[in-house]
Formats: structure tokens, sequence, C-alpha cells
């Protein structure tokens, strides 16, 4: 089999997962799509928390926590955004209408964090305690800014 | 650690020695005080690999946009033509060496509570900057803000030149808080709500409300602070991040990095007994 067959039939299997995925989404109820999406938010914090300990100094450095929660950080930061769903714009939460107004900025920033999460997890490798510090402060910056523009005080 | 610190406390020492010796500043305390005071964030451009202090970042008010200047020593750029006496006026009186008013965007109305030594020693710092010759851009104002003369009736209202004067029968702990929050840390520039002319509620200081851009900023009186240990409060002001992981807007983000995080131990605790010393202000 050719590769260029090979990866067209790919597309479309994916192309049918993903058409897939977002029908079985479209059908959550909103209030279930929040719940799971700042469920992600929470779990976030667990292992974002502790590296930002690390990074300011706080708490001594760990390289094998710092991998182990790059890791995860990796999966995590991909799961909240298509819980950013329209139908639940009315659910009370802190999520500011600037997330469904100003959508492109919003995907903008989660891609950003995404991006800089996967840098972590390389750099998290590298052993360089210095670059690792660095990164997780960029990757709080992201957080912040998505947090300044997109969140409600709470 | 404990090498920096026997050398910072050599630098105090030295410090204090220096300036009974003579009136010349000390530039390694302004650096502390530099940091304390925040100058870093709106002097520098938001980019990476900036010039820090070579002017540059935005602040978008009701007013218009404000542009952070250079304030490295370089002649033309920066403010390097400057004698303390400008620097002096421009941080307790919100005046230009030519005597025009600086827009409040500048913060004069807290750094005014600046005292004496403490000017001093930030001037001596900032004369050891290396000069940027990074032009300031000027300010992109909407009718009519952009007249100066208009600030001088904004003074008359919202502005009380002098620096802070230790409240009477307080303890010192909480005085020292009280210099570090009302006029270095200027928190209350963003955490003390503003009426339509731009001017500070003072009836709601530090209680929080909606930012000129809309945003809500958070209420720093005992209302809200009760709900915080002083523990995790403290923690959260070094590392930026709250003990459930979670990390605030980056606006706050930037004064923990620059300013928070910075502050010695005793400092951070000063600032913590003021802000629990306040009446308690509702939401």
């Amino acid at each position: 089999m050719n590769s260029k067959l090979l990866y067209s039939c790919l597309a479309v299997v994916l192309g049918t997962g993903a058409g897939y995925a977002t029908s079985v989404l479209a059908q959550a109820k909103p209030d279930v799509l929040v719940k799971q999406r700042q469920a992600v938010m929470t779990l976030q914090g667990k292992y974002f928390g502790p590296l930002g300990a690390m990074a300011s100094g706080k708490a001594p450095y760990n390289a094998a926590v710092v991998q182990r929660n790059a890791g995860f950080l990796d999966n995590l930061s991909r799961m909240p955004w298509d819980g950013f769903n329209p139908n639940t714009k009315n659910e009370k939460t802190a999520a500011l209408p600037a997330v469904y107004n100003d959508r492109a900025k919003f995907d903008e920033t989660a891609s950003r964090l995404e991006n800089e999460i996967s840098r972590l997890v390389t750099v998290s490798r590298s052993g360089d305690e210095a670059a690792v510090k660095a990164q997780i402060t960029a990757i709080g910056k992201v957080c912040g800014a998505c947090h300044n523009d997109f969140r409600a005080k709470k | 650690m404990t090498q920096n610190i026997r050398l910072a406390a050599c630098a105090l020492l030295l410090g204090a020695w220096a300036t009974s010796a003579s009136a010349q500043g000390d530039a390694k305390r302004g650096e502390y005080l530099a940091k304390a005071g925040g100058c870093l964030g709106c002097h520098t451009e938001d980019k990476k690999d900036a010039t820090p202090f070579a002017g540059g970042r935005a602040l978008k008010t009701p007013f218009g946009t404000f542009f952070g200047p250079n304030i490295t020593p370089h002649p033309q750029a920066g403010i390097g033509k400057w004698a303390e006496a400008d620097f002096v006026r421009a941080m307790r009186h919100g005046r230009r060496p030519d005597g025009a008013n600086y827009f409040p965007a500048f913060p004069y109305p807290s750094f005014t509570k600046i005292d004496d030594r403490d000017l001093g020693d930030l001037w001596a710092y900032l004369r050891t900057l290396a000069p940027s010759s990074r032009a300031s851009q000027p300010h992109d104002l909407g009718f009519p803000f952009g007249w100066r003369f208009l600030v001088t009736v904004w003074k008359w209202f919202f502005f009380t030149p002098g620096p802070y004067l230790p409240a009477p029968g307080v303890a010192d702990i909480i005085n020292r808080g009280a210099y570090l929050v009302q006029a270095l840390g200027h928190c209350g520039e963003c955490h003390t709500p503003r009426n339509f002319l731009g001017g500070p509620k003072r009836s709601r200081f530090l209680a929080g409300g909606k930012s000129p851009e809309g945003k809500d900023v958070p209420n720093l009186t005992p209302t809200r602070l009760k709900k915080w240990r002083d523990v995790d409060f403290k923690d959260f002001l070094v590392t930026g991040v709250n003990s459930d992981g979670d990390v605030p807007a980056e606006a706050m983000g930037e004064v923990i990095r620059n300013t928070t995080s910075q502050l010695t131990p005793e400092d951070l605790a000063a600032l913590i007994a003021y802000l629990r010393s306040l009446p308690p202000l509702p939401e």
C-alpha cells in the first residue's frame, strides 16, 4: 500500500472519529460540561502547584516530580477547551463572556498553554534545572494571561 | 543562601554607614526599593529580552493608552540629564523637570508617600543602570485628556503630597506594612476602585471592584483575606500559585514575580499584618 493511500485512509478514519466525538459532545448537558472542565482545571492546579513552588525556590527542586507532573499536565492541558461549549454560556461559572465573544483569542491562548507544557516535557528530560524553572514560569504566565482575559475574580 | 543574607546584612550596614557619612544614596538599598515599588512593570516593554527600565509598556485606561517612559540614565532617551531634585519633584509632586504635571497613570499619588531617604536610594540605584537609547513613545490619549493642565484640577481633588507619617499608637510592623502597601507598592492604584474622573474612592480603600478595563479586582481587606491563612497568603505572594495550584491573573502574576516574591520575609509579614489590620469592607 502506498503511503499516500494509507494517509488518506487514516485521515478519513480520524476525521470520522473527531466528528463522532463532537456529536457526542453536543449532547452533553451544559452543567456536566462545566463540571468536567472545572475538574480538569482542578487537576491542573494539583499538578502545577508544586512546580510553581519549585520554580520560585519555595520548595526543593525534584526532577522526578517535575517529569511526572509535566507528563500529566501535557494531557490535562488539552482537555478543558471543548468543555467551553457555547451551550454553557448561561451556566454560573467564572468564565467571562469573552470566552465565547473572542473565541479566536481564547483558542490561541489555549494552544499557547499546550505548547508551553509540551516544551516543559522536553526540557524536563534534559536535566537543566534553570531551563526547567524558566519554563515553569513561562507556563504560569500563560495561565495568568488567560485568567486575566477570560476568568472573573473568584 | 546564608551567604546571601550575610552579604545583604553587610550591604545594609555599609549602606547605613554610607548614608551617615555623606548625603549620597545607597544604590544597593535602592535596588531593593525599586523592586518593592514595582518600577520594572510599567517601565519595561512587554516582550522577550526587553531592556529593563527602558520603557515601552502600554497601560490601557478609559482616558487613553499611556506608555511607561525610559528611566535609564541615557541623556536624550532617558533621564540622564536629571538632577536628584528633578527625581524628587517627579515622585513627590508629580511634576516634570519643566514644571508640567505628570498624568497620574504614573502613580505619584502613592509614590509621594515614599520618604526622603528611600527617594535618595532609589535615585542612586537608577543612576547605576546602563543607559538605553530606546526612545520613549508619546501617550495616546482621547480628547481632552491629553491636556496636562487638566491634571492640575485632578490633583486638587485627589492628590495630597507628602511622605507617609507613621500612625501613632500603632505597632511598627503595621506602619511598615502600610508604608509598603501605600507608598512603594502602590497597591491601591489597582485595588482601590476609581470614580469617573479616575480618582480613587477613598471610602473603598483596597476594597477591590472593577478595574478601568472592566476587570474584577480582588478586595484586599479582611472581608476576603480572612479566608486565607497567613502561611497560604505568604506562599501565594512568593510562588504565584495558591494552595490549590491556582494561578492569578497575569496582572498580579507580574507583581508577584517583580515585587512580592522579592520582599524580605520581614517586609512580607509586615505587608500581610497591615492588610489584616484594615477595616473589613464589603465586596
